[in-house]
């Protein structure tokens, strides 16, 4: 999933650059002392799961954990994603330093998507309906991020439609998995600290304010 | 608990045969020609039929050739510069081997320096030449699978550098915790 140093060109390099900046700097500002301790936890998760690899053909795909990054996190999510994709470049050499910007938009802009999408959802009183929303946070977060990595390869040249079905298709089982460790945390989550949605939900909406 | 045990289960499944991306490539002389190879970091090597692109002082297109088997290819070179084999493995794995002047085969090397004494070769050379080839052929051969283990042995993550990772999350969301803290006081204050 990551993209490695060399496979872009130089302006999809900067423009994902500048987006991550960008990006980094609002989830700074968006990150209050309740979410530091989570943004913390999960950030070193997405460390970790990038270490379980599932193989598929001539490459193989691993664990990213967006998806509920971004569910607990909202903006916050990109400087969480973005420390760990530094250490995984720097200890694993995962990805790159020079395509750290698009690395991480490509894996924290889902992931801000996704909470948007399913902050209701999973806000349910309702256990079923809280997992469900969970499992679509953590499938299509991965989706997404497949797709942006696509694009980014198509802009420097590769053929977007072909090369998307290939990477969309080689995600399905990472996609189940997280949809399914996503449905289980927020399960979990909603039966021993269901504020934990709620805290955070309200933290932001009132700085919305 | 049972469901958390079924995860581990599939975890552990998938973890047993971790494969990590990486691309590794290397090249040497082989004759008159670059021969290189092509894999992933866990021994598999690059797809028969992959276009290898071949340029002369890293942008200029002089030619292409194709991966053959074992992930190797070849390639004749008639300038003395700088190659750059460029092969584009998909999805992002992209690999490049530079093959720098002073690295090329010797005919070549040859012809970039002015030719002082044309001597006739003897048998004698041609049979030592012969020979040299063919060990340094029959090393490269034995030598492989040990190359591919130093390429695995390089790709393992060991437990010290994931636990690093994990102290250098903590240590940063202590220092974040500590500049919010501090914004706090001072807002206070």
């Amino acid at each position: 999933m990551h993209i490695v140093d060399g496979a872009l060109s130089n302006d999809v390099v900067v423009a994902g650059g500048i987006l991550a900046v960008a990006g980094i700097g609002f989830g700074l500002r968006k990150m209050d002392m309740e979410k530091i301790p989570a943004a913390g936890i999960l950030s070193a998760t997405f460390f970790v799961a990038s270490l379980i690899h599932v193989p598929l053909g001539p490459s193989s795909v691993h664990l990213i954990m967006n998806g509920l990054a971004g569910l607990i996190l909202g903006w916050a999510a990109f400087p969480a994603l973005f420390v760990g994709l530094l250490l995984q470049a720097l200890f694993f050499g995962y990805g790159g330093v020079t395509v750290l910007g698009v690395n991480t938009v490509a894996i924290a802009l889902p992931a801000v998507m996704m909470h948007y999408v399913c902050r209701h959802g999973i806000q349910s009183s309702h256990k079923k309906i809280a997992m469900v929303w969970g499992a679509i946070a953590g499938a299509s977060s991965i989706a997404l991020t497949a797709l942006i990595v696509t694009l980014c390869l198509a802009l420097t040249g590769e053929a977007f439609i072909p090369a998307a079905k290939l990477v969309i298709i080689a995600h399905i089982p990472v996609m189940t998995i997280e949809g399914f460790l996503c449905a289980c945390a927020v399960s979990l989550i909603h039966r021993v600290k269901p504020e934990l949605f709620n805290t955070f939900f309200k933290t932001e909406a009132m700085s919305h304010a | 608990m049972r469901k958390f045990l079924c995860l581990l289960a599939v975890f552990y499944l998938f973890n047993s045969q971790a494969q990590a991306h990486k691309i590794v490539g290397s090249s040497w002389t082989d004759g008159s020609d670059i021969e290189g190879e092509v894999g992933f970091s866990n021994g598999q090597m690059a797809l028969k039929g992959t276009l290898v692109e071949v340029f002369k002082n890293h942008d200029e297109k002089i030619g292409e050739t194709q991966i053959l088997d074992d992930g190797l290819f070849r390639y004749t070179p008639i300038e003395a510069t700088t190659h750059r084999f460029f092969i584009n493995l998909g999805a992002g794995h992209v690999a490049e081997v530079i093959v720098n002047p002073d690295e090329l085969p010797e005919n070549l090397k040859q012809s970039t320096t002015p030719v002082a004494v044309d001597t006739p070769s003897s048998p004698d050379i041609t049979a030592s030449s012969e020979i040299a080839t063919l060990v340094a052929k029959a090393v490269r051969k034995e030598v492989q699978p040990l190359r591919k283990e130093i390429a695995s042995y390089k790709e393992k993550n060991d437990l010290q550098s994931i636990l690093g990772g994990i102290g250098y999350i903590l240590g940063l969301t202590g220092i974040i915790f500590y500049i919010a803290a501090r914004r706090k006081e001072s807002d206070k204050g």
